[in-house]
């Protein structure tokens, strides 16, 4: 079994079994409060960190939040809290 | 609560300085740890706040790598308390400021009046304190429904007492009723305040039950508030009149024919006292009143209407030698009659309505005194409204 297929059966079972997808398939979820903090979840580590840009890996892909005055003020292996003037985010 | 929480655990501040801060962060977090507040310098500084406990695990991820780490600060209880180990007077002196704080904190150390603008603040300082409730007593101690009901027992013109304690603060908030106004809502009848014989009356309101000439003895029935309106039918509402009467008044004044004159021997002392609640420290000596006149000034502070616990005394001590003087029958005679006449002043009689006076002067059975009895005759109003 590939591992496109397994993710395909775990969408299935999501739907079917409404479960929160982001649980069984690992998926990223960004929380955006106003344009002043942004919340990551389930990130799969840090790959880029500057005031104006901090970049993580995810399962969906790379997550790129983009602003001015950025700074990390809680970092662990499944969370990622970031306050500053947010301007966008990106999955690229 | 999650910073609180880090300050009780303690936490430090760290400079990370190298190449692949973002790869240590990474393999950081997989060890379990969460790191706070990361700022960035420049491409090769980080500083980050992490756990005491969790500092001390980032050694071996740094064997391999070029990165070095260095702290900045610390903070949190632990830091504070193993500052304190090292200076233990400190760490007593604050242990015991904070019982003192909290041991003194189950006291009342503030009395506040609020209200009750009429009434004077020594005459309700006076009812509270008969009652407990003065600074520096446990706030345990102190029953506030009991100090309410008397207040409004001892001050008729009170609407409303609430006794309330907040904190070290009892706040006594009062509400004063308009006097007319109850009087005259409140059904009642009128009666004689004292002994008399009636000389005149006036009925406003009600049903006089007296007449001119007749003698009355003090709470009798003057006018009732029972009385028929202009369709005959009986109303029940507040009596109100004037009935003037002839009073008589009665006082003893004592004198003696010789008395003990102070003569002043220069020894003088002064004395300080500290009062706080009920405690009073003496600064100084005391000196016994048979050989030494006091004269006490007293400062208490307060705080606009709030009774602060603190008062001091300056108590000048002078000394005194007593010599035996005679005085004249006269003299004793005078002093002895200005005695009756404070007595007469202090039952309610006004002087400028006396009618007529009488007086007898006796000398008292040792010989060695005067006494003077006034006998006052006085024209004036006994009406006395009393509500059901």
């Amino acid at each position: 079994m590939g591992p496109a297929l397994n993710r395909n059966l775990k969408r299935k079972l999501a739907h079917t079994l409404d479960l929160p997808s982001e649980t069984l398939l690992d998926q990223a979820t960004i929380h955006l409060m106003g344009d002043g903090e942004v919340k990551i979840s389930n990130h799969k580590g840090l790959v880029q960190y500057t005031n104006d840009c901090i970049k993580t890996r995810s399962v969906q892909g790379m997550i790129e939040v983009v602003g001015s005055n950025l700074e990390i003020v809680s970092f662990s292996s499944s969370d990622i809290k970031i306050l500053g003037k947010i301007r966008q985010v990106m999955l690229t | 609560m999650n910073s609180l929480w880090m300050w009780w655990q303690g936490y430090v501040t760290v400079r990370l300085r190298g190449q692949g801060l973002e790869r240590l962060l990474n393999r950081i977090a997989d060890l379990g740890i969460v790191v706070h507040k990361v700022e960035r310098l420049t491409l090769d500084v980080m500083i980050v706040r992490l756990n005491i406990q969790d500092f001390r695990r980032l050694r071996p991820l740094l064997w391999d790598t070029q990165i070095s780490v260095s702290i900045l600060d610390k903070h949190g209880a632990p830091f504070y308390l193993g500052k304190l180990r090292s200076r233990t007077f400190l760490a007593i002196g604050l242990s015991l400021a904070l019982l003192s704080v909290i041991y003194l904190s189950n006291f009342i150390w503030f009395v506040e009046v609020v209200g009750g603008t009429t009434l004077s603040i020594e005459t309700l300082k006076g009812v509270v304190e008969d009652f407990g409730l003065q600074a520096g007593v446990p706030r345990n101690a102190v029953e506030p429904r009991i100090i309410e009901a008397e207040l409004l027992k001892r001050f008729p013109n009170l609407a409303w007492a609430q006794v309330s304690i907040k904190g070290a603060r009892a706040e006594i908030l009062l509400t004063e009723r308009d006097g007319l106004q109850s009087e005259h809502t409140l059904p009642g009848h009128v009666y004689a305040a004292h002994d008399g014989v009636v000389t005149e009356i006036f009925v406003l309101r009600g049903t006089a039950k007296v007449r001119d000439g007749d003698t009355v003895r003090e709470g009798e029935l003057l006018v009732s508030g029972e009385y028929y309106d202009a369709w005959g039918h009986k109303q029940s509402g507040a009596a109100q009149g004037v009935v003037k009467a002839r009073v008589w008044y009665e006082a003893v004044g004592e004198a003696a024919l010789t008395r003990w004159e102070p003569v002043y021997t220069g020894r003088n002392h002064r004395q300080y006292t500290i009062t706080l609640g009920s405690i009073t420290i003496p600064l100084g000596r005391s000196y016994p009143r048979e050989t030494y006149q006091k004269n006490t000034e007293e400062w208490q502070l307060s705080l606009g209407r709030a009774m602060v616990p603190l008062r001091l005394a300056q108590i000048d001590y002078q000394g005194v030698e007593y010599n035996k003087v005679s005085v004249s029958r006269q003299e004793a005679e005078t002093s002895a009659y200005n005695l009756a006449w404070e007595s007469l002043v202090n039952q309610g009689v006004e002087q400028e309505r006396v009618q007529k006076e009488g007086q007898r002067v006796d000398v008292m059975t040792d010989g060695d005194g005067i006494r003077v009895t006034v006998q006052v005759e006085v024209l004036e109003d006994i009406a006395l409204f009393r509500a059901h």
